[in-house]
């Protein structure tokens, strides 16, 4: 609801405004500006890591272990924000760890979704049988950990990158298969569907030429509002061991590699979190948004 | 409804069974845990004769005919690496965790209906904003980090708490505090929204036109309608939960399930992992099947549109 006040507001000129004070006006517009920059920041610092970062991530000096950050005292300010016990540029692992948060969620994001809108579209309008089947398959995937098929998949393929996109994609399109179902079944009673029947067209047409471009919206939305939930279930993976393997910066195994020296370095486990936070957070704050001018009806989610 | 139940019991076995074949095959194809235990010098006759001591040199059909005979009959098998029985590292595993996250379970739910029922309440106060903040904030937050950060101020920094470990009620205070901190956002905003949606309904509004004080219409009318859709948070917080519990466990060295199954895995000893996993499935299947018979029970129209 934040936005679209303000956005439909523009529209009818100022009248509307009345009622609504500055502050507030302005306050929405920072919830909508603030994330997109947060998350166009990350997306330039993913791409083009390797120009950006100033040191190596993988390679530390020793002379330089434990070094705090360029702002307290006894940091250097070659390395602004420290580095950690093997003498790595904190800075330069955070940006490389930007690639791994942001390709791990979108490609398990991109899995999931396309496999949760087939079986939820084949699942709504074939009904029956079909959708029984599949709905009770959802039903055990929504209530099974995932972090134990995720352990029970580092144990057998081994950690890495492809592990943790699998371990991510396996339980993972459940969710969507559940909403697009819901969405295609209430389609499949509509006229125009019924009308696309009587013209002859075939189930195949049908799903793909008049269900599927109306689901797209909700798509999209839980697309964006499963951002910040992949980004943090890759963190945890990471951070239990059984994420990204060493040494490439992911930044769950960073607070992991800072939990044995939070007396003498806080700051090796302090930024990559925090990092994390402000990702999440804003990736929330666009998927709110987007929600809200796409599909307002899903604000339970 | 009794056929309700049977149909929800029936899915609840053959998930129970997908989850058994899953576990034990994944886990069986990983590697063979004999090249872990076997040093280096050992001739090959060692080897084939540790291999057949552990029952690795049968075909994977017969070993899962064993195993699935001895799980009937309770038995666990012996841990790979510790040279005792699994059956008996649980019984000393589980009720460490249960004494964690049962209270943490508990404080979460009451915290969340105070502060959700609350925030409710006074809609776009300063307090309904705060709950909306903590809620935006727990859940952007990863919880491990948090945690350590915990560790950090309050038993590096201040020196007030304990860092690791079970022995005094002060070491249960950090350990809790994570899990709350996992459940609490989700749990309380659910509570907020449901509050708002029965706040909004005819007899709210009744009981208001009747002239009963507002602590009566809140606390008694409208907190026992919103009481329903919190069963079925329950189910949808379980996964959450089991993650939240192996992460404290793994931060405060508490020594219970979660701890176990993340040394076990990089130890890749199976026996363990997979008594872990079974005995985890089964508790989260079955608090699933009692929140859906209870929820059923409650309400009718559930009881209809699922069978």
């Amino acid at each position: 609801m934040l936005n679209t006040i303000t956005t439909t507001a523009k529209t009818k000129k100022k009248k509307q405004y009345r009622g609504i004070s500055r502050a507030t006006r302005v306050m929405r517009n920072l919830a909508l500006w603030i994330p997109t920059v947060v998350m166009a920041f990350m997306i330039v610092l993913a791409i083009f890591s390797p120009w950006i970062a100033p040191h190596d991530p993988t390679v530390g000096k020793i002379t330089d272990r434990y070094l705090p950050p360029a702002f307290m005292e006894g940091g250097k300010t070659d390395y602004l924000l420290g580095t950690d016990q093997l003498g790595r540029d904190i800075l330069s692992r955070l940006i490389y760890g930007a690639r791994i948060s942001l390709s791990v969620s979108l490609l398990a994001i991109a899995i999931t979704a396309s496999i949760g809108t087939v079986l939820g579209i084949i699942a709504g309008y074939g009904g029956g049988r079909t959708d029984a089947i599949v709905m009770r398959v959802v039903d055990v995937a929504l209530s099974f950990p995932g972090l134990l098929l995720a352990m029970l998949l580092a144990v057998a393929i081994g950690p890495g990158f492809w592990t943790v996109v699998f371990a991510l994609s396996l339980l993972g399109w459940a969710g969507y298969a559940r909403m697009i179902r819901g969405e295609a079944m209430r389609l499949s009673q509509s006229d125009f569907v019924a009308q696309a029947r009587v013209n002859g067209a075939s189930g195949w047409r049908i799903m793909t030429r008049h269900i599927f471009p109306n689901i797209i919206n909700s798509l999209i939305v839980l697309m964006t509002l499963q951002v910040g939930m992949m980004i943090l279930a890759e963190a945890a993976l990471s951070y239990l061991g059984i994420g990204i393997s060493v040494p490439t910066p992911s930044w769950g195994s960073m607070v992991s590699d800072g939990r044995a020296n939070l007396d003498n370095a806080w700051w090796i486990s302090a930024f990559p979190g925090a990092a994390i936070g402000l990702v999440v957070l804003s990736g929330n704050f666009l998927g709110d948004w987007i929600r809200d001018k796409l599909d307002p009806r899903l604000r339970q989610l | 409804m009794a056929r309700f139940i049977v149909i929800r019991l029936l899915q609840c076995v053959v998930a129970f069974f997908g989850i058994l074949l899953i576990t034990f095959f994944l886990l069986r194809a990983s590697g063979d845990p004999s090249t872990l235990l076997a040093s280096p010098n050992f001739s090959l006759e060692q080897v084939q004769a540790l291999k057949a001591e552990l029952g690795l040199d049968k075909s994977w059909g017969e070993q899962l005919g064993i195993y699935l005979n001895s799980i009937v009959h309770g038995d666990f098998g012996e841990s790979l690496l510790k040279k005792k029985a699994v059956g008996i590292m649980i019984g000393d595993a589980l009720p460490n965790t249960l004494k964690l996250m049962v209270p943490s379970f508990v404080l979460a739910m009451i915290l969340s209906f105070i502060l959700g029922v609350l925030a409710a309440t006074y809609r776009d106060s300063w307090w309904d904003n705060l709950v909306k903040f903590i809620a935006v904030l727990g859940q952007a937050l990863p919880g491990f980090w948090v945690a350590i950060m915990a560790v950090l101020i309050f038993s590096v920094k201040l020196e007030w708490l304990p860092v690791a470990g079970m022995d005094t009620p002060a070491h249960y205070i950090l350990p809790m505090g994570t899990l709350v901190f996992f459940t609490l956002p989700g749990m309380m905003r659910l509570v907020r929204s449901t509050m708002l949606d029965v706040l909004d309904s005819e007899y709210i509004k009744m009981a208001r036109i009747k002239g009963l004080p507002e602590r009566t219409v809140i606390w008694k009318h409208a907190l026992r309608n919103a009481l329903i859709s919190p069963l079925t948070i329950i189910g949808m917080l379980l996964p959450g939960t089991v993650l939240g519990a192996v992460i404290t466990e793994q931060i405060f060295n508490w020594p219970g399930m979660g701890r176990l199954l993340v040394e076990a895995t990089f130890a890749r000893d199976f026996p363990v992992v997979q008594a872990v996993t079974i005995i985890t499935a089964i508790l989260v299947l079955g608090i699933n099947l009692l929140v859906d018979i209870s929820y059923a029970w409650v309400d009718p129209q559930i009881r209809y549109q699922r069978t």
